[in-house]
């Protein structure tokens, strides 16, 4: 997998700390809002080991309408002054405008993270043109920055592999290399509750389509609507989760907290057998 | 002294290569292992008193880049170690007699009470014959984990 100017193994599971350049983000809520504050935020996920930062200038749920002028204004400057300063960091930019992609490239970004699905065709050929990789999620078909609503699926899975699948071989015909291309079920995303759980449970028939996949599932509703939990309350609920789509095989995942989810990704990835334990000498003395 | 290169390894399960960890917990007895497996020449005859003791020679004997023969062998390997019972945290508990027994064991491996040994989880079944650690190249005498370990190297007359 290459991801802009990075090259991982395929036995690798990335950290992707999300970094929001956000005043309304639904787990933060804008406390890296100042640009200061976002770059303390990119300093303390590197030092926590994260490969990646997933750079926000709009939040996923409805709100004030953000034009691409004002998401190029809170992104693109802050994407050059952390490539400038870690230069070993892939830089992600959640966007789903194909301008606001291009500006961010140009900057230094490594990964367009196209949470929307596609949304601006013109997103793909951005990533082709500078080469950068592209997460292709799954909405089911709704408009960017909206909630679902009554939206079912025969099944939810298939909609998902369909429709990520189809993207990234969009990319593909538009240019971006193979090795650059991610699939991502998007939970939450056009799903309810319900869906968002099942996608979690059969992950693996995402895997097995071969595109490295990415999983975004840190502190959302379905986690708390399962458990009951408010925003600030989901972090376990999120492990168990993270756990189970580390054993079918995710690749990449999208978090707000770093340390937490790399110790269950590489306990799980030392149960499937992919990473040997740190230091093993129980019983072997 | 022997007309052939001998030396002694611990059966240090650690030491296989399907238990390896990210961190090599067995580092510096490793490194003293080959060390003294390369010196035994390309065909090695192993001595061990049990089958995990075979395997963590024959892998030894290969990462020198050596092989396991049962005849005209450039050296000999003998796998085995003191008690196994010398800490709180030792596989087999502590053992107020370990450390003395270790101590007589460095002394000489002529004489060794078996029953002793056993009760102690000591792997002296091969040790007998070998001459007295003094006449030997010692590079590695401890007990990290409770076990007794040595790598000795007796080079041949």
């Amino acid at each position: 997998m290459r991801l802009g100017r990075h090259t991982f193994g395929d036995d690798e599971a990335l950290m992707m700390a999300i970094v929001n350049r956000t005043p309304d983000s639904f787990f933060d809520k804008g406390a890296t809002w100042a640009e200061d504050a976002a770059f303390a935020r990119v300093a303390e996920v590197v030092a926590q080991g994260a490969e990646i930062v997933d750079i926000g200038g709009i939040k996923a749920a409805p709100g004030v309408e953000i034009s691409a002028a004002e998401e190029k204004d809170r992104v693109v400057d802050f994407v050059a002054r952390v490539r400038e300063t870690y230069p070993e960091l892939v830089i992600s930019v959640d966007t789903w405008r194909a301008e606001v992609g291009a500006a961010v490239c140009e900057a230094g970004a490594d990964l367009l993270n196209d949470a929307w699905g596609g949304a601006d065709p013109e997103l793909v050929d951005v990533a082709a043109q500078y080469d950068a990789a592209i997460v292709c999620t799954h909405t089911g078909g709704v408009t960017p920055r909206t909630r679902p609503y009554r939206i079912e699926y025969d099944d939810v899975v298939a909609s998902a592999i369909a429709d990520t699948v189809a993207y990234a071989e969009r990319a593909l015909d538009a240019g971006v290399a193979r090795e650059s291309i991610v699939i991502d079920p998007a939970h939450d995303f056009g799903k309810n509750t319900f869906h968002s759980l099942e996608v979690t449970r059969r992950l693996g028939e995402m895997v097995a389509t071969g595109w490295p996949v990415l999983v975004s599932l840190s502190n959302k509703d379905f986690v708390g609507e399962t458990l009951g939990l408010d925003v600030g309350e989901r972090l376990l609920g999120t492990l168990a989760a993270t756990s189970v789509c580390a054993l079918a095989g995710a690749r990449i995942y999208r978090v707000h907290q770093v340390v937490e989810t790399r110790q269950s990704v590489d306990m799980v990835w030392s149960i499937a057998g992919r990473r040997p334990p740190l230091r093993a000498i129980r019983g072997l003395q | 002294m022997t007309t052939r290169p001998v030396a002694l390894v611990p059966g240090v399960l650690a030491l296989l290569p399907s238990y390896a960890s990210l961190e090599d917990p067995v580092a510096g007895l490793r490194a003293a292992c080959l060390a003294a497996v390369a010196a035994l020449g390309p065909r090695v005859r192993v001595l061990a008193s049990g089958p995990s003791g075979v395997r963590v020679a024959e892998a030894l004997v290969s990462a020198a880049g050596g092989c396991v023969v049962d005849e005209d062998e450039t050296g000999v390997l003998v796998v085995g170690n003191g008690s196994a019972k010398r800490t709180e945290k030792a596989p087999g508990h502590f053992d107020a007699r370990a450390e003395a027994f270790d101590a007589a064991l460095r002394e000489s491996f002529a004489g060794i009470d078996a029953a002793l040994a056993a009760e102690l989880w000591a792997d002296t079944a091969c040790l007998g014959a070998l001459p007295p650690l003094a006449e030997a190249e010692v590079t590695y005498d401890d007990a990290p984990f409770g076990v007794q370990y040595w790598v000795a190297t007796w080079r041949a007359a």
